[in-house]
């Protein structure tokens, strides 16, 4: 007679289960992590990122805090003095503003000014990015905001594998992180994944090419890199082969995936969801101006918002935001240059 | 300072020269007492020195004067143990010397930094902890358990409270002083981080030197309230009132606050009434009676804590009248004060910081690029 031992079927996890799975390990990994953001522990968080954390890792190391984002900050930079490891979460990311200060003068400058003596374990994290009638408060990507903030590590994971990865990636860095999610990617069924059953972080500074091609590259991040692999499948109807390359840290910022994809397709087209002045996708277009100039045979190009805040109204939205048309007649218009 | 943890607090919270029958003070021994005096003239000769430093052209950076708020700095530091933790701000550069100095002001396991050091960050050398990469008062120690200042003003509040909760979390005791001017307390975060601290009853002692001017702007525009301890009431935490020109009375009322901290019954505010005896940095020459009526500032600078100091110490008995005769800083700005105003081992104790401050070099060039980041291990 033979026992026969049932195992669960593997199942595919989407993007915030991938994050709450890295929360739950790294807790349990490190003593010294602490969470802290508004309605975290009670509730779970707004979007249930810290479901069930507070009941197991208890109310001293999972804080509900006050609504107060300087303070949420303010006091992960405090508990990193002392020594711990803080993940602060923000309810939203455009709620990051009002922590601002404290951000960029105290937790960003930390290890700067104390020429190394103090480490700033402390991930920021918080749900970003429009496309979801979230409308100005409820839609932001202020990731240039930091990006030119020397000190901080910036972040944004497009896929469960990576959120978990990253997140992971992040809390052991040791450097201070603003770490955006995409929210609209949070329970999006397409994107759920199989991930491994083993312990992974991954380095921040690493690329992934998200599709090959030999035309033209999309270099871009978060959300938009779903846009972009649409315009792909378009525009090889169209006969052109685009590359996606999802840069997933913007700071420090892979070049080298970067350069060598422009130096095999030789035209580039950058998009962020952010508006597009002093916006990251300028910068990856001033990158490759400057260092890989000899490649280009089309001039560069950015498909980003339009430098207005993000309205409310469905066509008002779609109308400033990056979209697959948007990014189809760009590629075209780089390709026939 | 008898409510218990847990009950709502009464609607006249806030106690004003509302001590213990037995004030923290009368636990001080003759020799604490001494001791306490003497600290007074090191913090007075570390500012007169300094500015007559800056003003033979040995100093580059900005002077944000302490005179005459002495008493707030060594009353609130006094009773702290080694392993507390302080957080200074520009106006109160002699606390970075001055914590854990007690006695022996060489004493090498001290849990403050070297008079040294200290010097050393003043005069822009790489002797200074922080490698002069940030000016004047923004320096700390994690090793040493001070907060590294900076220029935004009650910022490093929410960082005392995070501090301590780390402390708390590792099973210490240990509170940690704040010291802000009144100014700050119109921030946002001077309101949201004591809110917190309170809701956590994290032991967090707000000290608010209030020294009458923000700069230029007078503290009735700074803040509404008569006592700035008031704002303690929406907490539902202690506020206390201090008259910052007594050091004793600042030792009570922080040491009150202090010892409700550490018993885990939460913040509180301490105010102490001082008044700011020169303009608001070096720059800013208010002599020439611009902003500031010069009666105002002759009435402010009227109650000496040095010369308050020693008459209590007369009259307890801890000196006698010869003894009083001596060391007359009191009163006499920068350009009056002479060495022999000031006890020998103080002016010793400078000129030795000095010295190293001076043999200590500038910072090599490239590392101001150094430290952005954690290097990879």
């Amino acid at each position: 007679m033979s026992l026969v031992v049932e195992h669960a079927a593997p199942v595919k996890k989407n993007y915030v289960t991938a994050l709450k799975e890295a929360l739950f390990e790294e807790m349990e990994r490190n003593p010294n992590l602490i969470c802290q953001g508004e309605d975290i522990g009670i509730l779970g968080g707004a979007f249930g990122v810290t479901e069930g954390l507070q009941a197991r890792y208890g109310a001293s190391r999972v804080v509900d805090m006050p609504i107060s984002e300087a303070c949420i900050v303010g006091s992960a930079v405090g508990l990193a003095l002392g020594g711990k490891t803080v993940m602060a979460e923000m309810q939203f990311i455009d709620f990051i503003s009002c922590g601002f200060d404290q951000i960029v003068n105290m937790m960003a400058t930390y290890h700067y000014r104390t020429a190394g003596e103090v480490n700033m374990p402390v991930v920021v994290r918080g749900p970003a990015g429009a496309y979801g009638g979230g409308a100005l408060y409820h839609s932001q990507m202020n990731e240039a905001w930091f990006c030119n903030s020397p000190g901080l590590r910036v972040v944004c994971p497009s896929t469960p594998y990576d959120a978990k990865g990253l997140l992971k990636g992040a809390l052991r860095d040791g450097n201070p992180c603003i770490f955006f999610e995409i929210k609209e990617l949070y329970r999006k069924r397409e994107i759920a994944e199989f991930l491994p059953e083993e312990d992974y972080a991954i380095p921040l500074g690493k690329a992934i090419v998200r599709r090959e091609g030999s035309d033209l590259t999309f270099v871009t991040y978060g959300q938009n890199v779903y846009h972009c692999l649409q315009a792909a499948v378009e525009l090889e109807k169209l006969g052109v082969n685009a590359e996606v390359i999802d840069i997933r840290t913007l700071v420090p910022l892979d070049e080298d995936t970067i350069f060598t994809s422009i130096a095999k397709t030789n035209h580039l087209i950058a998009v962020n969801e952010a508006p597009m002045t002093c916006g990251f996708a300028g910068e990856i277009v001033a990158r490759v101006s400057e260092k890989a100039f000899e490649y280009l045979d089309a001039p560069p190009m950015r498909i980003t918002r339009l430098d207005t805040p993000v309205p409310w109204a469905k066509p008002l939205e779609l109308h400033v935001l990056p979209s697959v048309e948007k990014l189809v007649n760009a590629a075209l218009k780089s390709v026939k240059f | 300072m008898s409510r218990t943890s847990g009950t709502a607090p009464a609607a006249n919270a806030t106690q004003k020269g509302d001590t213990p029958s037995i004030r923290p003070r009368d636990l001080l021994s003759k020799e604490d007492c001494l001791e306490i005096f003497r600290q007074l003239y090191l913090a007075r000769y570390f500012d007169v020195r300094l500015i007559k430093e800056k003003r033979l052209g040995h100093l580059t950076g900005t002077l944000y004067s302490s005179h005459n708020q002495e008493g707030v700095l060594v009353g609130s530091l006094y009773g702290l143990k080694p392993n507390d933790w302080i957080s200074p701000i520009h106006r109160d550069m002699p606390a970075f010397f001055l914590k854990d100095i007690k006695f022996d002001w060489r004493r090498a396991d001290r849990m403050g930094l070297s008079i040294e050091e200290v010097c050393a960050q003043v005069w822009g050398r790489v002797g200074s902890p922080g490698r002069a990469r940030d000016n004047w008062s923004h320096i700390g120690s994690r090793s040493k358990r001070i907060i590294h200042s900076t220029s935004m003003l009650a910022g490093t509040i929410p960082v005392a409270a995070g501090v301590v909760y780390a402390d708390r979390l590792d099973g210490g005791d240990a509170v940690c002083v704040t010291f802000n001017g009144e100014g700050s307390t119109a921030q946002g975060i001077f309101h949201e981080a004591i809110n917190y601290a309170a809701v956590h009853k994290l032991p967090v002692v707000t000290v608010v030197e209030n020294n009458q001017w923000a700069y230029g702007t007078p503290a009735e525009l700074e803040c509404p309230t008569t006592d700035v301890a008031d704002r303690a009431r929406g907490f539902g935490i202690p506020g206390l009132v201090a008259d910052g020109q007594d050091v004793f009375d600042v030792y009570d009322k922080v040491m009150t606050a202090i010892n409700y901290a550490r018993s885990g019954r939460g913040p509180s505010i301490v105010e102490c009434k001082t008044f700011r005896a020169y303009g608001h940095g070096d720059h800013d020459d208010d002599r020439a009676n611009k902003y500031r009526p010069k009666e105002d500032v002759e009435k402010g600078r009227a109650r000496d804590p040095i010369a308050i100091c020693r008459a209590t110490l007369l009259a307890l008995g801890h000196i006698d009248a010869a003894h009083a005769e001596t060391f007359r800083a009191e009163g006499k700005n920068a350009s009056e004060a002479k060495n022999d105003d000031f006890p020998p081992e103080v002016v010793t104790f400078l000129n030795e910081g000095i010295e190293f401050a001076l043999q200590s070099s500038l910072p090599p060039a490239d590392e101001g690029a150094k430290w952005v980041f954690r290097e990879a291990k």
